[in-house]
């Protein structure tokens, strides 16, 4: 049996590793391992020295905008005049633009050229480069094949045939130094924070028994890790997930920030800003806030209501392991040099149009993952929430983070079929060549958008409730009492849970939908405001009430009191349709998400790892890291995005890779003080990022050296705090469940006036209750 | 962890049912190693329509070998599976109600979602295109160039009795399905026959319910991709034709840009006695002279899409069916289905259910409107 888990990891490993190399196989020009490595479609097995190329008619150093006449040629190897074929060319160019001059040679795109079927018969090919307009290192790689032409008959056979690969290199008037490639830099840190992370886990391993750190050992514990089925590994699993997406996304925005540092910055070019923005996006939204809400979720709501497991704990598995799957599937375009670059909300009909990126394939293949693990976790929570809660446990009884995570995934189970079955128009349209999308066929871009967004807005409440029900497990503890209102607070969730459907008109407005509509999205994106209002005045009473004890936590949830509060009056601006249209594709709207996303679902993170950290590890954490870790990361977080704001008024368009300032009135020109205002929120966004360190030791540090922790550190009474830190596996015996007797703190002894209609509708107290 | 029994939980093999502590399994793990790669080289093989690389061909084929293994170590687990460990809700509203029952209702839930979603694809462009009988009628178009408009699959279908007859056989045979599965539940529960008996006929209602699903594939293979000849003493009743072409055989296809139907062809309308409606544009612009008549060309990938997805999603849930169903009749045939674990049969029953009537609607709307 031993070998069995080997043999199974091993072919697992190689999988693995496939899927990692089989995107570069396929690579694209401008890729980390393009044609600039693997050669165009060359014939022939390998380079060979007998073939001599060259170009002629480069300069040393180009003049801005030149256009010089360059001929590209070979000699040696097979080739003779007396062959019907040849040979044949393929030039790539870092920079400037490539054109033919006669039938002889063709370009693709402004980088790449070939010989065409008509060129076949020579050896000497002539083009036109056309210099850059600013100062670039431009580099030119040159593939030649040797043809031996007729030997195989005249169909062109192949063999004999002979290639070989020059390189050039041309200066700039003004020296610049050599320019790192940011998908260079990109995958770099990603695979230097992969290897972190393994060394990691594998340090985590070594620590559970130092004196066994053999294979032996090791193949056992990661094959558990690997199947295991137990809601509390999963949710470690989404967690570690979860936090290693956030640096990745971390890193994105990071690059994301040095190209806008400054203006009419060049590090990412237009196309690579595309594939960052939009990986950026869907890697915070999907591959990171998600797991981190599955995660506290996994750990938390089987605790919280007193289950044993979740309902479906092998369903609960394939919820997990589909994520991976598909952020390789999402990430080949970082690979390849040909993400997608459609926003992460994947606009029709540029999606399906063949000048997205090839990457946007895998893009969409790997949301359509994502999609059918969010509906199997909605299956999951919807039907343990359902389902198994401990004896004496009503609905009204349910602590509100259950509370939260049941509306976020009734909101989200109902609303992501519309998305998934949109993607799979969009994958189909991409790969078989159906027409969904397709205008020329009669095909309307807008039911993406109805589609899309029909999923898209609940999906943002759906990664904000969770956070609503952290923020009111943590109140309620460090104040010291039980929340103001909590039924109004569970109506208020519910609210938000119903209004989230009928409002998503607004990220429509300027698409020329009807204006009724318009009216109608207007109006009930405003009434968003009312339950979200009586939120934050429930935890404001809360508070009022109580006697705060001042933990990380409860300064992380004072923190998001502020900063959500401000990105929702933020958010106000925008149902408001003329004010909309304004502030439309502004970084006004990069602040507003932001704060809500940050300030908001991150900052409910923060407040829910220092909370539940002694629970999940069994350890206390650090509370002077923790205190650095708020203060730091509280204030360059506002620095970071309070100023786009302003950013955003004077009409600084988000999506675009670059900016320019000017002194004069002009038309969609910042103003001079825009180019500081941006370097300031540059610098706060590195210190935002780095203040994030100051966590990660923590939990490193805390790990392995912290205070062991008691069952109930905080002085919480829902039924987590019950177990032991951490819980046994099964959190609660089967056969001996434990019973909520009292929840006077939540003031719902009496069932309401609905509860009292589902009693008599549903409850028959005869019936046989079984376990 | 010091060694791997049928007693212990094991990630591959017979689950104890006997507790309810978590158990291992490798399948998760596998299935969506499997999914990403089947979705990652069918993109491989086709590009836009049209086909690239067939060594990708080989790499799907992997991908869906990859999931077939994961699948089968999850039946794998729950082949022991004898009811001995049914958990039961707990609380309002379900309370009593099998966990497991419970959660394929939710699972339904979001099937009607994913089938909403179609309808609103389908719905858009039924009414927001205009349709191809009436852009032919109103005369607007000239032969030799095409037009874009609707063309439902259903005026190609319903046009004839013998056209319509796979997919009105197919109707009967999930209608059927859907009850010898309510059968095959009946007698799987019974409590008064003896076990070789419930055996039989459990395997047999099941079996019959896996043919009549694979009935329903095969007829749209029929019906998309063959087509089938008529008897000769039939031909008089089909306008004169020895055979019923697929849809495949009438240019019904995705990439139809500009197909042409002898239904849309003045010379084949006037022939065949139906003629022209003499109110219409078409005719009096014909009369007038402003029209020269012919055959119209049109572009139809958007109604082809429609079709085949929304037809094809449904397939796609039959398939899904046929692949449980096989593993439930091999487990029914080694008698694994008792009254104490007959409810199983009714969580798939659920699901074939509503496949039924999610054909219900599919039928009328894209076959017969």
């Amino acid at each position: 049996m031993r070998t069995k888990i080997g043999r199974s990891l091993v072919v697992l490993a190689v999988l693995s590793v496939a899927m990692l190399i089989a995107p570069a196989a396929v690579s694209y020009p401008t890729g980390v391992n393009g044609v600039a490595q693997t050669g165009c479609n060359c014939h022939g097995a390998v380079a060979n020295s007998d073939v001599a190329p060259s170009i002629s008619g480069l300069p040393d150093q180009y003049n801005y905008s030149e256009e010089y006449e360059i001929v590209v040629s070979f000699t040696g190897g097979p080739a003779n005049a007396a062959n019907s074929n040849q040979g044949g060319f393929n030039l790539w160019v870092s920079d400037g633009e490539l054109a033919p001059i006669d039938a002889t040679a063709q370009a693709y795109g402004a980088n790449e050229a070939s010989h065409t079927e008509a060129g076949n018969d020579q050896t000497s090919w002539t083009l036109t480069w056309t210099a850059p307009s600013g100062d670039r290192n431009v580099e030119f790689i040159l593939h030649v094949n040797s043809v031996n032409g007729n030997e195989d008959g005249n169909n062109g056979g192949s063999s004999g045939d002979l290639w070989n690969k020059l390189s050039a290199k041309v200066s700039p008037p003004i020296l610049v130094l050599e320019e790192a490639d940011p998908f260079v830099v990109l995958s770099t840190l990603i695979v230097v924070s992969a290897v972190l992370l393994i060394i990691t886990l594998t340090y985590v391993f070594y620590r559970t028994n130092p004196e066994s750190f053999t294979w032996e050992h090791f193949a056992p514990w990661i094959s558990e890790w690997l199947t295991s089925t137990d809601h509390k590994k999963i949710g470690t699993l989404y967690f570690v997930a979860g936090m290693f997406f956030l640096g990745v996304g971390g890193i994105m925005a990071m690059m994301i920030r040095i190209q806008l540092a400054v203006p009419g910055n060049d590090f990412l070019t237009q196309d690579q800003y595309n594939q960052f923005f939009t990986l950026h996006g869907t890697t915070m939204i999907f591959l990171a806030a998600m797991p981190l809400i599955n995660g506290f979720a996994n750990w938390m709501v089987p605790l919280q209501i007193g289950a044993p497991d979740l309902a479906l704990p092998r369903i609960n598995a394939m919820s997990f392991w589909l994520q991976p799957v598909a952020a390789l599937l999402i990430f080949t375009g970082v690979f390849s040099g040909s993400g997608a670059d459609t926003g992460w909300t994947g606009y029709a009909p540029y999606v399906v149009s063949e000048t997205a990126h090839l990457g946007t394939t895998m893009w969409v293949a790997g949301q359509i993952m994502l999609v059918a693990s969010s509906t199997l976790t909605g299956i999951n929570f919807l039907t343990t929430i359902a389902v198994m809660r401990a004896p004496g446990m009503g609905w009204l009884q349910m602590p509100l983070f259950t509370w939260s995570i049941l509306i976020a995934n009734l909101m989200l189970f109902l609303s992501i079929p519309a998305f998934g079955v949109g993607l799979i128009q969009v994958y189909l349209d991409r790969v078989i060549g159906t027409a969904f999308y397709d205008v020329s066929a009669g095909g309307d871009p807008l039911l993406w958008s109805h589609l899309f967004w029909y999923f898209g807005h609940p999906e943002v409440y759906v990664v904000i409730v969770p956070a609503f029900g952290v923020i009111s497990e943590v109140i309620a503890t460090s104040a010291r009492r039980s929340i103001f209102g909590y039924r109004s607070m569970v109506y208020a969730m519910a609210g938000i849970g119903v209004v989230s459907f009928i409002v998503y008109g607004h990220h429509m407005f300027t698409s020329g939908m009807s204006p009724t509509l318009r009216f109608v999205t207007m109006l009930t994106t405003m009434l968003v405001a009312v339950p979200t209002g009586i939120k934050i005045f429930n935890w404001l009473k809360t508070m009022h009430g109580g006697s705060l004890v001042y933990r990380t936590h409860t300064l992380w949830t004072l923190g998001f009191l502020v900063t959500f509060t401000l990105g929702g009056i933020s958010g106000m601006f925008f149902p408001s349709i003329a004010m909309d249209l304004h502030l439309h594709e502004s970084y006004f709207v990069v602040a507003h998400f932001h704060y809500v996303l940050v300030g908001g679902t991150v900052f409910g993170f923060y407040a829910a790892i220092y909370y539940w950290w002694p629970k999940m590890t069994g350890r206390m954490m650090d509370e002077r890291l923790g205190v650095i870790h708020f203060l730091t990361g509280f204030i360059s977080y506002n620095a970071l995005f309070w100023p786009m704001h302003r950013l955003g008024v004077w009409g600084m368009a988000r999506r675009h890779h670059t900016y320019f300032v000017t002194t004069e009135e002009a038309m969609g020109a910042l103003p001079m003080e825009a180019a500081g205002w941006n370097m300031f929120v540059s610098v706060s966004a590195f210190l935002f990022f780095f203040s994030n360190f100051f966590l990660i030791a923590n939990m490193i540090k805390t790990v392995i050296r912290g205070e062991k922790a008691p069952a109930d550190p905080w002085g919480g009474w829902s039924f987590e705090w019950m177990t032991a830190s951490p819980p046994p596996t099964p959190s609660f015996d089967p056969h001996n469940l434990p019973e909520l007797k009292d929840a006077n703190e939540h003031i719902a002894n009496e069932p309401g006036t609905l509860g009292k209609l589902f009693n008599r509708l549903m409850m028959s107290e005869d019936e046989e209750v079984a376990h | 962890m010091s060694s791997y029994d049928d007693h212990h939980p094991s990630g591959w093999g017979p689950h104890d049912w006997g507790h309810g502590a978590p158990h291992n399994s490798w399948s998760p793990l596998i299935m969506s190693i499997g999914i990403g790669v089947f979705l990652f080289s069918v993109a491989g093989v086709y590009e836009w329509g049209e086909f690239i690389d067939a060594s990708y061909i080989g790499v799907s084929i992997a991908g869906l070998a990859i999931i077939f293994i994961g699948l089968t170590v999850w039946w794998r687990q729950d082949y022991t599976f004898d009811g001995g460990y049914e958990p039961r809700s707990m609380g309002t509203p379900f309370r009593g109600i099998e966990v497991r029952k419970v959660a394929v209702w939710v699972f339904l839930m979001s099937e009607m979602m994913v089938f909403t979603s179609l309808f609103s694809t389908y719905m858009r462009y039924r009414f927001g295109i205009e349709s191809c009988e009436s852009v032919f009628m109103s005369g607007e178009w000239v032969e030799g160039s095409s037009v874009t408009c609707f063309e439902p699959a259903g005026h190609l279908i319903a046009s004839s009795w013998f056209h319509l007859a796979p997919g009105a056989i197919n109707t009967f045979a999930l209608i059927i399905s859907s009850f010898t599965i309510v059968q095959a539940l009946r007698y799987a529960g019974m409590l008064d026959i003896d076990e070789d008996r419930r055996r039989k006929l459990v395997t047999r209602y099941l079996g019959t319910t896996w043919f009549l699903a694979v009935l329903f594939l095969t007829l749209k293979m029929i019906e998309w991709f063959l087509g089938f000849p008529l008897p000769e003493f039939l031909h008089e009743y089909n306008h004169g034709d020895s055979t019923i072409k697929s849809l495949y055989a009438e240019g019904y296809l995705i990439n139809a840009d500009s197909y042409q139907h002898k239904y849309y062809n003045t010379d084949y309308v006037a022939s065949h006695g139906h003629g022209l409606d003499h109110e219409s544009a078409l005719y009096l612009m014909m009369e007038e002279g402003t029209h020269s008549g012919g055959q119209m060309m049109a572009n139809i990938r958007v109604s082809a899409s429609t079709f085949y997805v929304t037809t094809g999603t449904h397939g796609a849930h039959v398939l899904g069916g046929i692949i449980g169903l096989t593993y439930m009749t091999y487990k029914a045939s080694r008698g694994g289905y008792t009254p104490d674990n007959a409810v199983s049969i009714e969580y798939f029953g659920l699901y074939w259910h509503f496949v039924d009537l999610v054909w219900v609607i599919v039928f009328p709307f894209f076959y017969l409107y």
